[in-house]
């Protein structure tokens, strides 16, 4: 910007070099604020409820996802990942597969998630993320009795 | 702002500062508009666990927003809803009603199908008072429930 230099300059006129510094300077200011803002996303859930219906219903591959106090998450009685693990890789592939086989059979994955009362919200919040990164969509939570 | 154009008597294109300062513009505008959209309406006092494969928030519906804040000192959780703070989830059934109906009102003006509640709990608190923020919808007869998350740390 430096290198803009007009031929007469006014004394006491609109300088157009500083402008576009500060405009620049804004800008980048402004491009830095938009890659650092955290975003508030959400993950859904529908409750469990009761429907009357007299017509015939399908058979849904129903699987269960246990969440115990110490972080430790089960799919279906079998432990999956380490009670630290943030990503639940291993949870995460098999419900993918576990989805696609539902999709080939052409039934519906339908999982209720279970966390023990003192279980902590992130490590539900964990699974939700790994349920939703698979496209399960019929996912519902409860907390267990103590 | 554009409008200016070019000297060709040399031969050469001169530099244009017109639309440079209008790109300039546009790009600021662009920049300060996605900046403040994506406030983050999150109490300080909240730590909202990370999930990457969250969905973006869905303004166009009703929504009751759920606060539930974890106190490790006292090893309690505090219910805040609609700026007032509550100890047990008992003590916010009325004005949850009230809200749900409030929000009913809103449906029939603006045609929109369903209320839901949108449940803010720190990344700490255990699941129960988190299950009882849901049972609390049920007991309201709201089945859609929304958990919010952040998309990173």
């Amino acid at each position: 910007m430096k290198g803009f230099v007009p031929d007469e300059i006014p004394v006491g006129g609109f300088q157009i070099a500083p402008m576009i510094d500060v405009v620049f300077v804004i800008m980048l200011f402004f491009m830095v604020m938009a890659g650092a803002v955290r975003v508030e996303n959400e993950l859904n859930t529908t409750l469990p409820g009761s429907t009357e219906s007299s017509a015939a219903t399908d058979f849904v591959d129903e699987i269960t996802i246990t969440i115990s106090e110490n972080g430790e998450v089960a799919l279906n009685d079998e432990p999956f990942d380490t009670p630290t693990s943030t990503d639940l890789k291993h949870l995460r592939d098999t419900l993918m597969r576990l989805k696609q086989n539902a999709d080939n059979a052409k039934t519906v994955s339908v999982v209720t998630v279970i966390s023990e009362p003192q279980a902590k919200y992130h490590r539900t919040v964990a699974v939700l993320d790994a349920l939703a990164s698979a496209r399960i969509e019929n996912v519902s939570f409860s907390v267990g009795e103590d | 702002m554009a409008g200016g154009g070019g000297n060709m008597e040399s031969g050469e294109p001169d530099f244009q500062i017109a639309p440079m300062i209008d790109v300039l513009l546009v790009m600021l505008i662009f920049f300060m508009t996605i900046t403040s959209a994506q406030v983050l309406r999150v109490d300080k006092n909240i730590r909202l666990p990370v999930a990457q494969n969250a969905v973006r928030k869905d303004s166009s519906r009703s929504e009751i927003i759920m606060n539930v804040r974890w106190e490790p000192l006292q090893g309690r959780a505090v219910f805040t809803f609609q700026d007032r703070t509550y100890f047990s989830m008992a003590d916010v059934m009325p004005e949850l009603r009230m809200a749900k109906e409030a929000a009913q009102t809103q449906i029939s003006a603006s045609q929109n199908p369903h209320v839901r509640v949108v449940i803010r709990a720190d990344r700490e608190c255990p699941a129960l008072y988190v299950s009882q923020a849901m049972s609390a919808a049920a007991e309201v007869g709201i089945a859609d429930i929304a958990f919010s998350t952040v998309n990173r740390d």
